[in-house]
């Protein structure tokens, strides 16, 4: 009896120590693993939802790898796009990260800080000439020195707009608008000659939008959020109006890209961001929305428009650095990032790729007319999404906006809620 | 003799049982102590997804107390027991009644009506959210009749109110099958007496149908409710992962969602509201068989 109570007793102890045990992982300096050495050995590399499409380029162009490489073996994950974020952090949490990662900066910021991900700066600085400074510099955190990820794709893209509604509307259809003013008249617009029933936008201002319209969104130390000045304020009271006047549509508070997405495509809404890839979904999903198309630029009140970064990062705490370095350099370099341009519409980060007369010359077609219009203004675009914005602060910001548009706070003070709560986040990520 | 044959066996292999219960006992130690211990140690942490946690006592509690959102997480699952149990304990027993009787055809409505216990839920929620957008099937027929569009997807609490909808519609089978199987051995005597005593087909209900089920009406208050109370997926899928209009349709477990996951999650922070959602779904459950006691009593 007494032998089965202290049993008891022991098991109890290790269901509490157990847990308090798994507390003690990560948090080290990492980015220090050693990349000189033979490439040689065993590596995972995992992508992000890019296997149903792009399977026999990456098969071939890891069959490359391993020959170019005699010894080494390359085991390729591919991930759902849904939940990729939580996918990650349970093989961080668990020790089981593979060696090269499909990531995005923001991705990036929390794995660098937990010592996960290796500093290209001091393994792999070689390589630092091949892409564009400024594809390099967003895989950079904010009170941090080095750089945690190989640039790998980027993508922006235009606005698109439906014709037959901006004529139904009495709106210049071949005259879109080309600033927030003229998109905000127009907008207004749009929703009287409907009666409310057709609105322009789909989506509230997200942190990229208040960038765009020339807010600044951090102080210059990285260490505050500065997104409820005066600007940011004029932002959302212009979004309020839209909202009040239904020409923000009504599940604007609720929508998410792929709601809003389907709305541009049914005709509910009028105008929405896209990408070149959009132009196929078009014609094969809606094709009186893809005769009735239009394209104009990115608005912006900045002269950048807002690009998205992907990257490729090694894991700090791989056993096989050199294989694991070269391979992400391998995937991302000048040859295999114009490869992959070519199978899809993105772009390639290396320097000088965007001058290859697949981006600057048009064949007459709308495709090459966006491509084309695209790598242009990649040239100085900005991802002005902060690597440190987490999908926490997405949410309060989100929120906050919502509180605003709907009248229950002041623009100003919204934003002001919004900046206290991501500035606590951020203070509490360390 | 057997005694001491079975006294022999118990001496020669006392960790037989153990044995037995072994696999049993790793899962519900892997999958349920484990988590649930862990939990509630995470939960007197500031333990984030990639950083080691510190022990910090009642701070995530305290935390809690001021944090809006946890009211409004608290305010909408205690709003969404109170909406979907009644109906869920009522809707279900009437339909048992209607499906009861074995006449030409009833196998159809029987399985008709269970279908969307089977249906996977994020296709129901899609279907829910198709037929309610602005723009959808429901709308539309509002618009022809003259009422105008509703903003079931746009307005706080119509959201909450269609997240609850589908939650009954979806949950009407599972419990009507409940209640077809107490209803069959509710005894037919009981009826027909009370039918020669005058006795209509309500008052046959109440006081012959009811009094008969009241057990397994219980077990489905209980069931419902702790169900409804650690709601997710129908409010999630309707009103999205910011839990709504300004997050105002969040719940408990939507929170705890979005707190803990992702690489910067509050694991610490989740864990304390999941301890607070255990504790209130243990007193719902305490608090149903209690008035169960003091009603039989």
């Amino acid at each position: 009896m007494p032998t089965s109570r202290r049993a008891l007793v022991a098991a109890f102890a290790v269901c509490l120590a157990l847990p308090l045990s798994a507390c003690g992982s990560g948090g080290d300096d990492g980015g220090t693993a050693d990349a000189s050495g033979k490439v040689e050995g065993d590596i995972t590399f995992q992508t992000w939802n890019l296997r149903a499409n792009f399977k026999d380029y990456f098969e071939g162009l890891i069959a490359d790898f391993e020959k170019k490489y005699p010894g080494t073996d390359v085991k390729w994950i591919d991930q759902p796009a849904e939940g990729y974020a939580d996918k990650i952090s349970a093989d961080a949490a668990g020790g089981t990260l593979p060696d090269v990662v499909n990531v995005s900066p923001d991705l990036v910021a929390p794995l660098a800080k937990a010592g996960l991900a290796l500093d290209l700066d001091k393994a792999a600085s070689q390589y630092r000439k091949e892409y564009l400074s400024g594809a390099w510099a967003s895989h950079q955190i904010p009170g941090m020195t080095g750089t945690y990820a190989f640039p790998w794709y980027l993508n922006t893209g235009p606005l698109f707009y439906n014709k037959s509604l901006f004529e139904q509307a009495g709106l210049d259809a071949e005259q879109p608008p080309k600033t927030y003013d003229e998109v905000f008249d127009a907008a207004l617009k749009m929703a009287k000659e409907t009666d409310g029933k057709v609105a322009t936008l789909a989506n509230v201002p997200t942190i990229e939008d208040f960038g765009r319209y020339g807010v600044e969104l951090m102080n210059k130390e990285g260490t505050a959020f500065a997104f409820n000045d005066a600007k940011g304020v004029e932002l959302l009271t212009r979004y309020k109006e839209l909202y009040d006047a239904k020409a923000l549509d009504p599940q604007a508070l609720t929508a998410t890209p792929e709601s809003s997405g389907k709305k541009f495509l049914t005709g509910a809404v009028a105008m929405n961001p896209g990408s070149a890839l959009d132009l196929g979904n078009f014609k094969k999903q809606a094709p009186n929305l893809y005769r009735n198309i239009g394209i104009t630029d990115q608005i912006t009140s900045t002269g950048h428009v807002n690009m998205y970064v992907m990257g490729v990062m090694v894991n700090a705490q791989t056993k096989r650095a050199p294989a694991a370095v070269a391979f992400a350099h391998y995937v991302t370099d000048a040859a295999h990032q114009m490869s992959f341009a070519k199978q899809v519409a993105i772009f390639p980060s290396t320097a000088g790729s965007l001058d290859d007369p697949y981006f600057t010359k048009e064949d007459g077609t709308d495709e090459t007319r966006v491509r084309v219009a695209a790598a242009k203004s990649l040239k100085n675009a900005v991802n002005y999404t902060p690597v440190l914005f987490s999908e926490q602060m997405k949410t309060e910001l989100r929120n906050e906006v919502a509180k605003a548009l709907q009248g229950k706070e002041s623009p100003k003070e919204a934003l002001d809620n919004a900046v206290k709560a991501c500035d606590t986040l951020l203070q509490q990520q360390g | 003799m057997a005694m001491s044959t079975a006294s022999r066996v118990r001496r020669q292999l006392p960790t037989s049982p153990w044995l037995f219960a072994a696999p049993g006992l790793l899962i519900i130690g892997a999958f349920i102590l484990y988590p649930f211990v862990s939990t509630l140690v995470n939960a007197f942490t500031d333990r984030r997804t990639l950083i080691p946690g510190r022990f910090v006592g009642l701070a995530n509690f305290r935390e809690l107390l001021q944090d809006d959102m946890f009211w409004v997480g608290l305010r909408n699952s205690t709003l969404y027991v109170v909406g979907v149990v009644p109906a869920l304990v009522v809707l279900p027993l009437l339909l048992a009644l209607l499906v009861q009787k074995n006449i030409p055809g009833i196998t159809f409505f029987r399985s008709a009506f269970y279908t969307p216990v089977v249906a996977s839920i994020v296709v129901v929620g899609l279907i829910w959210v198709w037929l309610l957008d602005e723009r959808g099937l429901v709308n539309s027929l509002l618009e022809t009749i003259g009422v105008g569009r509703v903003g079931f997807l746009s307005d706080q609490w119509l959201l909450l109110l269609s997240a609850m909808a589908v939650t009954v519609w979806k949950g009407l089978g599972y419990y009507m099958i409940i209640y077809l199987a107490a209803l069959a051995n509710v005894p037919r005597e009981l009826h027909e007496a009370a039918a020669v005593d005058g006795a209509g087909a309500i008052r046959r209900f109440l006081t012959v149908t009811v009094p008969a089920v009241r057990s397994t009406m219980v077990l489905v208050g209980a069931l419902s409710s702790v169900a409804a109370f650690k709601v997710f997926s129908e409010v999630y899928l309707m009103a999205g992962p910011s839990g709504g209009p300004a997050g105002e349709d969040t719940t408990l477990v939507m929170l705890v969602q979005r707190t803990g996951t992702g690489l910067t999650g509050r694991v610490g922070y989740a864990s304390a509201i999941s301890v607070v959602v255990f504790v209130v779904t243990v007193a719902l459950m305490l608090l149903v068989l209690r008035a169960d006691r003091r009603d039989e009593s």
